[in-house]
């Protein structure tokens, strides 16, 4: 998507600004702005994404803010593995962004599994809904493996899961259990704790 | 602009000037350069600014958290610069925005280049810097910020403040410094300027310039312009000595002038002195000349004329011994006249009177005149005159003087060569001369004795049964030869004859001497009568007095009835008639003329008032005449009248001028003799009376006269249409100048001299001139 605004950009014509710019000077930035990220119309509004789109992408962008152990079995896999434990929710969403793309050096690649034992080698496990009754095992299962669990189930963050989905009216924000993610050995960037709604320390002693 | 400045306001300018050019430029070179770093290092903060911004919100761009990136933006209000900020998504959504003071408005934003991450631009007072978020080589939105220039600004103006102060600071200092080289150069030059203004405006060449004693080149200008005047102030000093001088020396040379010039004119007035002297003497000896020359002629004259007329027997015969003493008295006068006439020519060439007329003179015709008037002498001798010369050849010569030389050579040789002997008159040409030879076949003369015969009053001792001649001749005519640039020379032998020579200018051909023409009227021997039929008696008179004075006798006629009977009576050779006559009218008068048979013959000329000639002619008239009449018209047309009848126009007297009675009377008897009348006048008031009263024939006139001279008369008569062609012969013994000869030349018809024999001369030429001889009176 990014690289089709690059060639979006360069295909702008500089003599395409309006000359009444200094009339409509807001109206005109935006479209400038538009213009200059490929964006013709309004598309956000036409096609807004749908929340697991959403939540998608940020399994991805999770991984940017996460430092993982080099002990860790995902650290020692090629790949860099985006795993989906339980029922998919994504549909093609998941595979679709991560098509293509590489993290630290790594190829993205969207894993769907079923068992927790075989989410050991994932960077990034979205623990599907489907699995709030079993999910003291899951996450017992994963203890200490490095993986940074993501999940939409309710009071996760609270019940030993590193990062909770919550929805903010029509936005997507999450919840960081910091202990938790600490203990499993992995780092996240202040930058991540800086745009969760909430962070939890010690949640477990509280639980 | 600043040409008409002094020197020390220019100066003043030029420091002013030019130091504020250069800390101007200073300033603003400073000021610009300072300006570029300023705005580096702004460009340089706000682009530090919005790294960091961009860094801090790609996790709220990345998890879609505007109030993160609000957070972030929000740290910007340490940043007193920052006007505004913003962040937009990729997609281009706002997505966090940033004022620091409320209302503003987003600005114009320049594009990112693709290569580059930043971009930024100055416009108003602010700089707009614009910066692309990127996270793990994604482009996830931009960052905008916007610097106001306030600072920048403020800074201009600060440094603006700064060179101005420097400006006048360094102004100041400059005119101050200005002033000091004002003293140190201007004040100098304009002292200078001023010194050489009042030099050349007063002429004082002793004033100097104050040397400045600053040392350098205004010292130098000051001193060599000092060096300059002291030259100048000696030069003039020189120049007004030199001047004085001069004008000394020039009154001195004007002293010494005047001086001369007085000596020369006391000198020239002794020259003109001596001058008038001589010319006093020359012309006291001209007159004694002319005196003695008329004085010593005019008896002798008388002498030899009356000798001649008791020679020839006319008054009675003479006995033997009356006829030798008659002889006797001729001779001897012949030979004083001789005498008189040589000595008198012999004074003239010494005194240097004797002029010479040049002209080319005929040699052939010279020859014959002198052989034929020496004939006779050498006829009594038996002696032949043999002469020799190309007819055509002339010399230049005065034809007067030559002959007399030729006279007096061939003259000579008869005179001493003896009977039966030979006389030779030669010309040959010598180169570009005519040697003219005189040669006889006489005794010679001996060597030692030529030099000695051309002086005067020298006779050769062997010649003494000669005992003819002054003993002049050979003087006289040596000098002759002389005054016409050649010499006598003579070549001879005793016993083998003698040849006497000279040369003189050969001129090619003969001009030809055109006779003179002269018109002949027929002379009547008796006057022809005319009648007059005129009632009117002052025309009468008028017509009467004309015919008379012509010669003609006349008859008046006042009553037109008796016309006829007086020309029956005195039969007249012609008649003028009147035509308005009364009782009787002029044309019955002429028909009564044609009808009597004795007076139809005599031609009629009709004078009258009316331009008719037909009516005159018609009635038998010769000639019709209308008044008034002119004297020439009349007598032209009674001369016609005569002429055509047969008749001749009346013989008229001549007058003889001359106031010498027995020459007047010898010259009366000469032309009485050969019948001509004559009428006399003893001086010239009678002589201008006579020629009035009636014209002459002819004037014989001399030309030396109590009261009216000779010369004078003839002027006034050929100045008088009536008389300029009466014919005038002029006989005098007086000695003429070139300037009378040649008005005698031009107005009269013969010149005779009375020192030479005229008398045959005189009556040739009397009948050449009048044609027809009178017959003599029996």
């Amino acid at each position: 998507m990014s690289r089709d605004n690059r060639i979006g950009f360069q295909g702008i014509p500089r003599g395409r600004v309006p000359a009444n710019r200094r009339a409509l000077p807001w109206l005109t930035a935006l479209v400038i702005v538009g213009i200059l990220f490929g964006v013709s119309g309004l598309p956000a509004q036409k096609s807004k994404p749908q929340e697991y789109e959403v939540k998608a992408t940020y399994l991805y962008n999770f991984a940017r803010f996460v430092q993982w152990p080099s002990s860790s079995a995902a650290a020692k896999s090629d790949s860099f593995a985006i795993c989906v434990l339980g029922e998919d929710p994504f549909g093609r969403a998941l595979d679709t962004i991560v098509a293509g793309e590489s993290i630290d050096g790594k190829a993205a690649l969207a894993k769907r599994v079923s068992k927790p034992q075989d989410a050991v080698s994932c960077r990034v496990l979205y623990i599907s809904s489907s699995e709030d009754s079993r999910l003291k095992e899951v996450l017992a299962a994963l203890d200490k493996s490095g993986v940074l669990t993501v999940s939409d189930i309710p009071q996760f963050s609270r019940r030993g899961g590193m990062i909770q989905f919550v929805l903010d009216g029509n936005s997507v924000r999450f919840e960081v259990n910091l202990t938790a993610a600490e203990s499993a050995g992995l780092t996240l960037s202040s930058e991540l704790l800086k745009v969760a709604v909430t962070v939890r320390r010690n949640s477990l002693s509280g639980d | 602009m600043f040409t008409d400045y002094s020197i020390s306001k220019k100066l003043t300018w030029m420091n002013m000037l030019v130091s504020g050019a250069a800390l101007l430029t200073a300033c603003v070179a400073f000021i610009g350069y300072d300006l570029a770093t300023f705005r580096a290092i702004e460009v340089s903060n706000l682009s530090t600014q919005a790294q960091m911004a961009a860094s801090n919100s790609v996790s709220a761009l990345l998890f879609d958290d505007p109030r993160a990136a609000q957070n972030t933006l929000s740290a910007l209000k340490t940043a007193p610069n920052i006007k505004s900020a913003g962040i937009y998504r990729s997609d281009g959504h706002p997505f966090a925005v940033y004022w620091r003071d409320q209302g503003r408005q987003v600005p114009e934003l320049p594009p990112v280049p693709p290569s580059q991450t930043e971009a930024y631009r100055f416009g108003g007072n602010q700089v707009v810097l614009v910066r692309s978020i990127v996270s793990e080589g994604k482009h996830v939105g931009i960052v905008y910020m916007v610097s106001d220039s306030q600072m920048l600004n403020a800074r201009l103006r600060r440094y603006a403040g700064i060179c101005a102060i420097v400006l006048a600071g360094s102004l100041l200092a400059a005119l101050l410094v200005s002033s000091m080289f004002r003293r140190a150069v201007a004040e100098p030059i304009v002292h200078l300027a001023e010194t050489a203004r009042a030099v050349s405006r007063d002429k004082n060449y002793s004033v100097r310039a104050t040397p400045s004693g600053s040392g350098g080149e205004l010292t130098v200008l000051v001193d060599a312009f000092n060096e300059m005047l002291v030259q100048i102030q000696e030069r003039d000093g020189a120049l007004q000595k030199g001047r004085d001088e001069l004008e000394q020396r020039v009154q001195e040379r004007t002293a010494e002038l005047e001086s001369a010039k007085k000596e020369v004119e006391e000198f020239s007035d002794s020259i003109l002195q001596a001058k008038e002297e001589l010319e006093r003497a020359s012309k006291f000896k001209d007159q004694f000349l002319s005196t003695m020359s008329h004085e010593l002629r005019t008896p002798l004259n008388a002498v030899l004329g009356f000798s001649d007329m008791l020679a020839d027997e006319r008054y009675g015969t003479l006995n033997d011994r009356q006829r030798r003493y008659v002889g006797h008295i001729h001779t001897g006068g012949t030979h004083l006249l001789k005498l008189v006439s040589d000595i008198l020519d012999l004074s003239k060439i010494e005194a240097g009177r004797m002029e010479i007329a040049l002209e080319d003179v005929s040699i052939a015709s010279a020859f014959g005149e002198v052989l034929s008037a020496l004939q006779p002498l050498a006829d009594k001798k038996s002696q032949s005159l043999i002469q020799n010369v190309e007819p055509s050849w002339c010399v230049r010569a005065d034809a007067t003087r030559f002959k007399q030389i030729l006279m007096n050579l061939v003259g000579n040789a008869i005179k001493f060569t003896p009977e039966v002997g030979r006389i030779e008159l030669v010309a040959r040409q010598v180169e570009e001369q005519v040697r003219v030879e005189v040669r006889d076949n006489g005794p010679g003369i001996p060597s030692e004795d030529q030099q000695r015969i051309f002086d005067a009053f020298i006779r050769l001792a062997q010649s003494g049964e000669a005992t003819e001649g002054t003993g002049l001749g050979l003087a006289i005519t040596a000098r002759l030869v002389e005054l016409h640039g050649s010499k006598l020379q003579i070549e001879s032998k005793p016993g083998d004859g003698t040849c006497f020579y000279f040369s003189l200018p050969h001129v090619a051909t003969a001009p030809v001497e055109p006779a003179r023409a002269t018109i002949a009227t027929p002379l009547a021997d008796k006057s022809p009568r005319i009648l007059i039929v005129e009632d009117n008696a002052m025309m009468g008179q008028l017509i009467q007095s004309l015919l008379k004075s012509s010669g003609y006798e006349t008859l008046r006629c006042d009553q037109p009835e008796r016309a006829t009977e007086m020309a029956a009576e005195h039969k007249p050779d012609g008649i003028t008639l009147d035509l308005f006559m009364q009782p009787v009218d002029g044309q019955e008068v002429l028909l009564q003329l044609k009808k009597d048979p004795r007076t139809s013959e005599i031609p009629v000329i009709v004078i009258t008032m009316a331009d008719q000639p037909g009516v005159g002619t018609a009635f038998g008239a010769d000639e019709y005449l209308v008044k008034p009449v002119d004297k020439a018209t009349l007598l032209a047309a009674v001369e016609r009248c005569l002429m055509s009848r047969g008749g001749a126009a009346p013989a008229r007297a001549i007058l003889v001028v001359e106031d010498d009675a027995s020459t007047r009377e010898m010259i009366e008897e000469l032309l009485a003799a050969c019948g001509y009348s004559v009428v006399v006048a003893a001086d010239g008031a009678q002589a201008r009376a006579r020629m009035a009263h009636a014209l002459p024939e002819l004037v014989i006139l001399d030309l030396v006269l109590p009261k009216v001279s000779g010369l004078e008369l003839l002027a006034e008569w050929r100045s008088n249409p009536r008389t300029a062609d009466v014919p005038v012969f002029v006989l005098t013994s007086k000695v003429l100048s070139k300037q009378e000869e040649q008005f005698l030349r031009n107005n009269a018809e013969a010149l005779f001299h009375k020192q030479q024999s005229w008398q045959q001369a005189l009556m040739d030429q009397l009948q050449r001139v009048l044609k027809n001889p009178p017959t003599v009176k029996v």
